[in-house]
């Protein structure tokens, strides 16, 4: 064997084309298996994964500090698997210096440390608290920090002590608001005792039951005063991510069918057009074994460069979009699992080697010379009825010729037409996916509803006015603030709302209830079932709501604040995400809260209003006023949009490459016909109209059979992401494929097979023919 | 620059060509004419500059010096559509391995030449169909390349050269391919071309064709010319 080793090398370098096609297809193609692979296996759990990470707990559990010990607590707690605590607890109502935003009570509980064998929380910002004075709050790293939310260093008062934010920490396991050393936990008069325990069954309900009844079984009745099972919270943190499942599956097998494509039709070309080299090779006295060996050699070489290089690049990419898609769970660096890259590092040489296996043996088999008289002998043509027909058509002469041309090769045409449909389905399918997602969230975030956001603080008993940090404050009443902005020139419509904590009667979820007056009609919610309210007692949902809770519009609620109760219709399903926010209007508000004012007045004006003049004529009558922005369409969908984008870049890419590698090998089979055509007259231009013409039929074939495809996958993936995100999907979320972009769509097709065709064919326009027609 | 010609003048005028492929030298300096209705063969042994000189003359490769001159265009001085347009209006090239395209018919490969200049598909036709005729392969204008014997490849190759009318027909080795019964029949259907006045640039090995169809052979040696003489046509 030693000859095979300087024969393969040799043969990589005559051709550096090939070799570079071959590499960077199978780089590309690596790359967005290891990406597809790795979200895919990581999708199916990242909620564990993050878990997992934290060693998160399975049971919060909180006790009566005058009914049970620590010492009880801990000795009891050798039945569990692992556990953290005993920390001392206390739910304490705040307020807080300079800030707004935050929950009006926190529950906090005094650590010594982030670590520990249960609950490890990733401190992502600041540090610690180390000593008393010091406070650390639980905040997702991804969250909107908002108007007004607590920042590092600043000071917030809590059970009548001032403490300064010294960090920010995740609990996946959502075991605290806010974290104090022990030391200062003391000084805030704890009022609970938090265990927390994870076990070594705990995938079900049941055992987790289990696990909690051997770990309070010897403990004094009534100490168990709360639990928090994580199921509960698995339930509510896997329905964003689930979102991800559907459209990452169906890019990740697209990925997959066109690398596989992509990657048989470059082996099988490159060997074809190998034949005279292999032919060469045996009469020189190699036996078939060897050509074939020299032949998977000079293949693997590049396949085995750029699948090493594409497994790196594709865990980056992956560990990238991993971080970036479940940092809510505060998890740093979510990996692709190892038996990822173990399947493809493997997997990918072997599928390249089998590609490249049938056309050696077909080689193999190859008299020496028969194989080195291929491509020199004439060859009975092929699709010679269409090139007859097209012949005698008034097409120009290099566009009929280029027309015919894929019927020449028709299983290199049929494998090149599977990768630019796959293309052209994977481009379907992401701009639809990316209307939906756009327009979807647009509509439920309401971005651009209104023109002009005012926010009025609300006294909250902060710090003198004569404090250069004082927030500002509204100096008119509500009703005058109202009619002041009423009475702005270029207003049209405004409207006043407020914000006010509830919790749902017979459950232990908190609310926001948001409550609203005058015209908010035109705050750009979509209702989807139902209608607005009109008049007390009447609430407005949306799905998630609906769907946590086993509610129907129709259904009555019982919402509680500060012990005062109301009874409320659903009247209506609104197009909006939050499971934990309820609409509703000022007469409803005027049962619980009526001296509540508005906090916010969004308001529409008329078309060409100068927008900065209208809040300072605004602001001239209350300086109080604030500007704020209005809503954003959220990191979700943007982190969706950029993932689809990025697989389908590199999916067209690929495709183009698979092209483009079709036309290489197709010009130089053709190197002979392109020659004599240039010696009869046919221009440089002409030979590049034809070559692209070749592979444009293509491309546009490809979008006619493309395009169907993508839209199935759009209409199979959307609701499949609707339902793992629990939200409604109106009919005009699936109807994003209007016939202006269905055109366009058809030229995407054409565009991925021009720009992989345009190249080579330039280069095939310009060749000098000389020797070709001379030498053959 | 294009004028009508008349037979005394020079078809093909070259002017001091050299041509270098990197370190080596095909043409050194060659300056030769060709005059219409001539038929002249050039001959010398492999690596002599033959073939590149018929390339230079055909405008499918470019001098490193000297000047190429084919009824009245400057090569020079033309670009690369420059050149396809002028190779579709001045020359007609047949080759050693006839160069047909296996997927077109015969006819198709002979209307194609003219399709190329914006000839509509039945005019190229019927143009084609008479040029079959002429050259005697008429009942095979249906028939694929592989289909067809080496011959009649050739004739469709020499119809497809003469399909625009040439000023010149450049042959390349037309015989190399062939065995001896068809090699004389393309040598005497050259011959016969240039009986009735078509130009002829014969680039060959074989000084039977050269001495049957040639009034004058130019020997090449190392790129440059070693000899000219005329000759009697022994047909």
């Amino acid at each position: 064997m030693s000859a095979v080793w300087p024969v393969s090398r040799a043969a990589v370098r005559r051709r550096r084309v090939q070799t570079v096609v071959i590499g960077v297809v199978v780089l590309l193609s690596t790359t967005m298996i290891v990406v597809a692979l790795g979200l895919l296996a990581a999708s199916s759990g990242p909620f564990d994964q993050a878990y997992a990470r934290q060693s998160g707990a399975h049971l919060v559990a909180s006790y009566d500090p005058s009914k049970v010990s620590d010492s009880q607590l801990t000795k009891s707690a050798s039945a569990a698997k692992a556990y953290s605590g005993p920390f001392a607890m206390a739910t304490l109502g705040q307020g807080l210096n300079g800030n707004f935003g935050a929950p009006e009570s926190l529950v906090t509980v005094g650590r010594a440390d982030p670590g520990g064998p249960v609950d490890r929380l990733n401190v992502w910002k600041g540090r610690w608290a180390a000593k008393a004075g010091e406070i650390v709050l639980n905040r997702n790293p991804t969250a909107s920090e908002g108007f007004g939310a607590p920042t590092l260093g600043s000071t917030m008062r809590l059970a009548g002590q001032t403490l300064t934010i010294v960090g920010f920490a995740y609990s996946v396991s959502q075991s605290a608001d806010a974290w104090v050393a022990p030391a200062q936990m003391t000084s805030l008069k704890p009022t609970a005792t938090q265990m927390l325990y994870r076990f070594a069954q705990a995938a079900t309900n049941e055992q987790v039951s289990a696990g909690q009844t051997a770990v309070t079984s010897g403990l004094p009745s009534g100490a168990l005063v709360g639990t928090q099972s994580y199921l509960g919270l698995r339930a509510l943190a896997t329905g964003e991510p689930n979102t991800f499942v559907p459209f990452l599956m169906v890019f990740g097998w697209l990925g997959l069918a066109v690398a596989v494509l992509i990657v048989a039709n470059v082996v099988s070309g490159a060997v074809v057009s190998g034949f005279k080299h292999i032919g060469v090779l045996k009469s020189l006295g190699f036996t078939p074994t060897q050509v074939m060996a020299v032949y998977l050699t000079m293949i693997s070489i590049p396949a085995i460069v750029g699948c090493a290089g594409g497994t790196v690049l594709g865990n980056v990419l992956a560990e990238s979009l991993l971080t970036r898609a479940f940092e809510n769970y505060g998890a740093e660096g979510v990996t692709v699992p190892i038996w990822v890259d173990v399947v493809v590092v493997l997997g990918v040489p072997v599928l390249v080697a089998l590609s490249a296996l049938l056309p050696s043996l077909r080689a193999r088999s190859l008299s020496a010379a028969e194989a080195i008289s291929a491509g020199s002998a004439p060859r009975a043509g092929r699709g010679l009825r269409v090139q007859r027909w097209l012949s005698g058509t008034r097409l120009p002469r290099s566009v009929s010729l280029g027309l015919g041309l894929p019927f020449a090769r028709p299983a290199r045409t049929a494998l090149t037409l599977a990768a630019v449909v796959l293309g052209v389905t994977s481009v379907t399918l992401a701009v639809g996916l990316g209307k939906s997602l756009t327009t979807y969230q647009t509509a439920a975030s309401r971005v651009d509803a209104v023109d002009v956001s005012l926010f009025a603080p609300p006294d909250n008993g902060g710090p003198a006015p004569n404090d250069p940090q004082a927030p500002p404050a509204p100096k008119l009443s509500d009703a005058a603030d109202e009619a002041l902005i009423r009475s702005t020139p270029g207003a049209v419509s405004v409207t006043a709302s407020t914000d006010l904590p509830m919790r749902l009667a017979g459950t232990s979820t908190d609310l926001r209830v948001s409550f609203y007056r005058g015209d908010f009609e035109q705050l750009g919610y979509r209702i989807l079932d139902g209608r607005w309210f009109d008049g007390p007692g009447q609430v407005v949902v949306s799905e998630r709501f609906l769907r946590q809770r086993g509610l129907a519009v129709g259904d009555t609620i019982t919402l509680q604040s500060e012990g005062k109760t109301v009874r409320a219709q659903i009247v209506g399903k609104a197009m909006y995400n939050s499971g934990d926010e309820v609409l509703s209007n000022w007469q409803t508000l005027a049962l619980v809260a009526p001296s509540l004012r508005a906090s916010l007045y969004e308001i529409n004006v008329k078309p060409g209003t100068d927008l900065d003049a209208f809040v300072q004529a605004v602001q001239k009558g209350d300086s109080g006023l604030m500007r704020t922005d209005g809503q954003d369409a959220g990191t979700f969908v943007a982190i969706v949009l950029a993932t689809v984008v990025l697989l389908t870049l590199m999916l067209g890419t690929v495709a183009a490459l698979g092209v483009f590698n079709t036309v290489i090998l197709n010009t130089r089979e053709r190197r002979r016909d392109l020659g004599m055509l240039k010696s009869i007259g046919m221009t440089p231009a002409q030979v590049t109209v034809m070559v692209v013409t070749s592979m444009a039929a293509l491309g546009a074939l490809g979008g006619v059979l493309g395009i169907p495809l993508g839209i199935i996958a759009h209409r199979l993936v959307v609701p499949a992401m609707a339902n793992g995100a629990q939200v409604a999907i109106p009919a005009f979320m699936l109807d994003v494929y209007p016939w202006s972009l269905l055109t366009l769509l058809i030229l995407a097709g054409i565009l991925i097979a021009a720009a992989g065709a345009y190249f080579p064919a330039r280069s095939a326009a310009h060749t000098t023919i000389a020797k070709v027609l001379h030498n053959e | 620059m294009t004028e009508d010609l008349g037979n005394e003048q020079a078809v093909v005028r070259l002017t001091a060509v050299r041509k270098e492929y990197g370190e080596s030298v095909a043409l050194d300096g060659v300056s030769l004419e060709i005059h219409a209705g001539e038929a002249v063969a050039v001959m010398g042994p492999s690596g002599s500059g033959k073939s590149t000189l018929l390339s230079m003359v055909a405008g499918l490769d470019r001098p490193t010096s000297g000047a190429v001159v084919v009824h009245g265009d400057d090569l020079g001085s033309l670009n690369e559509k420059g050149l396809a347009l002028f190779r579709r209006r001045r020359i007609g090239m047949i080759f050693q391995f006839f160069n047909l395209l296996d997927d077109l018919s015969a006819l198709d490969n002979v209307a194609l030449a003219a399709q190329l200049t914006g000839t509509s598909a039945a005019h190229a036709r019927k143009r084609a169909l008479e040029l079959f005729e002429e050259l005697g392969i008429g009942d095979r204008r249906n028939t694929y390349p592989a289909q067809l014997s080496g011959g009649e490849r050739q004739r469709v190759a020499v119809a497809r050269a003469l399909m625009n009318r040439p000023a010149i027909l450049l042959a390349d080795e037309p015989t190399g391919a062939l065995d001896t019964r068809a090699g004389e029949q393309v040598m005497d259907l050259l011959l016969d071309l240039n009986q009735i006045g078509q130009t002829l640039l014969l680039v060959t090995h074989d000084q039977q064709l050269a001495t049957r169809c040639a009034s004058r052979v130019i020997d090449f040696v190392d790129g440059q010319i070693a000899g000219e003489r005329s000759l009697e046509r022994t047909s």
